[in-house]
């Protein structure tokens, strides 16, 4: 497995280059590319071998996560959007649907999935998308925003009302009634095809309702975005090891006032903040994805636990390698001035600082009052 | 899919469900009380719940199987164990 690995992350290493930089100032990563990673299997890597997929653990997509995070925060985020999507299925869908969708998710197809709301953010049981049968249809009607990956999707899951629960949906991106602009600048992971997503009086065949309909819209919504937090997690450690790189690089080479910027006490004292950061992320993220391989019930705490000590951590020591690189990261596309913007909108995607806090807080009192 | 965890009895899979329950919400339980309804139990909890019937039972809850219904009382749980257990057995 270590070999396949690194041969993943060389391929990403040579694919991206450069370019991550060019990519951002763009809003839009080559499109043959992303297809590329996922026929490769790479965007989905946990998916089991069975349906057609890499059949990774969750720490070695995690180690492969954070090598992607760490050169495109974008890319990666089409990561976390696709694995999550895969997920839901994996986890929703019947055996056949399984196998069909599985196989499309790791063969070149993209996807995203949608649960944000104009009306329903934090709250998703405000979601008012509603999915329902119509004979022999299901017909999905509403609309989704910030959905990540939409500006590339051939397939998108939505998630929505149906009846007094919840479903997800797989909805053609050319299917009539759909329709996708993208969000036009975005604050960060700008080549990530966040776009709004209008869904009207879309009709699909009945078998496009994933067999786990009906079940409770905050198990529905938990069970997947578990998956996010632990790649949202990892990725910020991409982010971290990123800036790490780069503000010791800078430090160690720049001279002022007579000495290397690392021999300024109040520098150095800036990269031993991000060394700390970055492997505390490291140390945490990995503890969620043993729990996750290990099928423990404390993977949903942990990855809630990872993802907000990563991501908070990514956010301030971004801000962090941007002060140690001064002028020399503040222009956009550098790779501190993506990870400032990147890892802001970290703290708020896939469950927002306070969120993460309120499930925290709730846990501690469960197990330790 | 083979397993070699041994065969359970109804009433040794209604005390782990309960022993679990009640460990994370540390309280005692009525076999036949609603978790759900109660207000102690959140939408975490019944990950948490999902994932520990999985592992401990070395079952796959996918699909139909995830609906409130099959978690809302431990007799539920019981029975979804019981059947995805003998299910699994059958083939």
């Amino acid at each position: 497995m270590s070999d396949e690995l690194s041969a993943a992350s060389a391929l990403v290493t040579e694919l991206v280059g450069d370019s991550a930089g060019e990519w951002d100032r763009a809003g839009r990563i080559p499109v043959e590319l992303v297809r590329r990673l996922g026929a490769e299997g790479l965007l989905c890597a946990e998916v089991p071998a069975r349906f057609g997929g890499r059949g990774w653990s969750s720490l070695d997509n995690g180690a492969f996560t954070a090598h992607v995070g760490s050169l495109c925060s974008s890319l990666r985020s089409l990561m976390t959007s696709q694995g999550m999507a895969a997920w839901a299925v994996q986890r929703f869908g019947s055996a056949a649907q399984r196998a069909h969708h599985l196989a499309r998710l790791t063969g070149g197809e993209l996807v995203g999935i949608g649960f944000s709301e104009p009306g329903a953010g934090s709250d998703l049981s405000a979601m008012s998308t509603t999915i329902r049968v119509d004979g022999d249809t299901v017909v999905v009607d509403g609309a989704k925003v910030w959905l990540t990956g939409a500006g590339y999707a051939d397939l998108l899951v939505v998630v929505g009302r149906f009846g007094d629960g919840a479903a997800a949906v797989v909805v053609p991106t050319d299917a009539a009634g759909v329709s996708i602009s993208p969000v036009p600048d975005p604050l960060g992971c700008r080549a990530a095809g966040h776009s709004t997503v209008g869904l009207r009086d879309v009709r699909l065949p009945l078998d496009a309702l994933l067999s786990g309909a009906g079940q409770p819209m905050s198990m529905l919504v938990t069970t997947a975005l578990t998956y996010g937090r632990v790649s949202v997690a990892w990725g910020c450690v991409g982010i971290l090891r990123a800036c790490l790189t780069a503000a010791t690089r800078h430090a160690a080479t720049r001279t002022q006032s007579g000495k290397p910027l690392a021999g300024h006490q109040l520098v150095a004292g800036h990269l031993a903040d991000l060394l700390v950061a970055e492997q505390v992320a490291t140390r945490v993220c990995e503890h969620a994805s043993r729990c996750w391989d290990d099928s423990s019930p404390e993977m949903v705490t942990a990855a809630v636990l990872a993802k907000h000590v990563s991501a908070t951590n990514a956010a301030r020591q971004a801000s962090t390698a941007v002060q140690v690189l001064a002028s020399a990261g503040a222009e956009d596309g550098h790779v501190v001035a993506r990870a400032y913007r990147d890892a802001k909108l970290m703290e708020i995607i896939e469950g927002s600082n306070e969120i993460c806090r309120l499930v925290l807080a709730e846990h501690a009192l469960a197990v330790a009052s | 899919m083979t397993t070699s965890t041994p065969q359970h009895t109804n009433s040794e899979i209604e005390q782990h469900v309960l022993r679990f329950i009640e460990q994370h919400t540390k309280k005692s339980w009525d076999v036949d009380t609603d978790l759900f309804a109660s207000g102690a139990v959140s939408s975490m909890f019944a990950l948490q719940l999902v994932m520990a019937l999985e592992k401990t039972f070395d079952i796959s809850v996918a699909g139909d199987d995830l609906k409130l219904d099959n978690f809302r009382t431990v007799t539920a749980m019981v029975a979804l164990v019981r059947r995805l257990r003998d299910e699994d057995s059958g083939e």
